[in-house]
């Protein structure tokens, strides 16, 4: 996958939050370089404010594979 | 060369120990068995963590619709965790009364041998004498519900000895005609109270005998009042 430094980067995850169990897939920018091991770094910060814990990240992407990620996400579209 | 008698209290220490033991056992099985069933029953957690679990081993599964359903499938996992909660109640009630079951069903069957040897002892020595009541009036003694006719002076001799043994007191020939006359035992004649003694040896042993022996039917007969199996002669 071709990336350069100054396009934007997205990374797809999974999250989830314990008690009861809830889960969601969302979508989320993402600052540096554009790998996975980038995006699981970053991720959990983020999530961790509202209390979601990172289970995994799927893939990370540029503007191209936002569109049909969009309705999967939903709520959770660019939204941490 | 191997020993000929046995100590009727050294048996019943080992068989006490052996109780105490039996008991300690069964507890033990039953504990180890209750904490194994509680341990092993799954947690609450277990089906949550198999959810997420299918949820980030399967890339595709990202649609809300699927996710909303993961999610009911846990919550409905977790409602069963606390259905096993009362499994677990249940099944260690159960098991506390298996516990009870087992150590009383133990005890039973323990005193059950004891009182078969107890049984077998009191076979062995013959006439155990459980109750005496004694009957002046009627001139009559009953010994576990047999009752002898005995003459006036043979039941006064009785009544004689009835009363020292309840005061644990022993007698001899003298004192026993003295008590019976109402004189000094020192003016008495020992030989007098042994004759008493015999006269009431006869009649209770006679009348004894003719009950657990040798039976008089009324216009009859005489027979054994014994079982013909018991019989041998050599």
């Amino acid at each position: 996958m071709a990336s350069t430094a100054n396009a934007a980067c997205y990374a797809d995850y999974k999250a989830k939050r314990d008690t009861p169990l809830r889960l969601h897939y969302g979508v989320a920018e993402i600052e540096g370089d554009c790998t996975v091991a980038n995006a699981e770094s970053e991720l959990p910060e983020r999530l961790a404010s509202d209390e979601w814990e990172l289970l995994a990240v799927v893939s990370v992407f540029d503007e191209d594979g936002l569109d049909e990620r969009r309705a999967n996400a939903g709520d959770y579209y660019l939204r941490y | 060369m191997p020993a000929t008698t046995i100590s009727a209290i050294e048996a019943r220490r080992t068989g006490t120990r052996f109780v105490y033991f039996a008991i300690g056992a069964i507890i033990a099985i039953l504990l180890i068995a209750t904490a194994f069933l509680l341990l092993t029953l799954p947690d609450a957690n277990a089906f949550n963590s198999r959810v997420e679990q299918v949820f980030v081993e399967n890339s595709d599964l990202t649609g809300q619709a699927e996710i909303r359903l993961l999610e009911i499938l846990a919550q409905s996992g977790t409602a069963f965790a606390d259905t096993l909660a009362n499994y677990r109640m249940v099944i260690s009630v159960l098991l506390i009364f298996a516990t009870a079951m087992l150590v009383a069903a133990l005890a039973s069957l323990v005193m059950l041998v004891a009182l078969n040897r107890r049984m077998a002892q009191i076979e062995q020595s013959g006439i155990q004498v459980n109750s005496m009541i004694l009957s002046r009036e009627e001139k009559t003694v009953y010994l576990n519900n047999m009752a002898f006719k005995l003459t006036e002076a043979a039941i006064e001799t009785l009544g004689v000895l009835a009363e020292a043994r309840m005061d644990d007191e022993m007698l001899n020939g003298a004192e026993i005609e003295g008590m019976i006359s109402g004189r000094d035992a020192s003016d008495c004649d020992e030989a007098s109270g042994a004759t008493r003694i015999k006269r009431l040896r006869d009649a209770l042993g006679n009348q004894m005998m003719t009950e657990l022996l040798v039976k008089n039917i009324a216009r009859k007969g005489y027979v054994l009042a014994i079982d013909k199996s018991v019989i041998k002669i050599v």
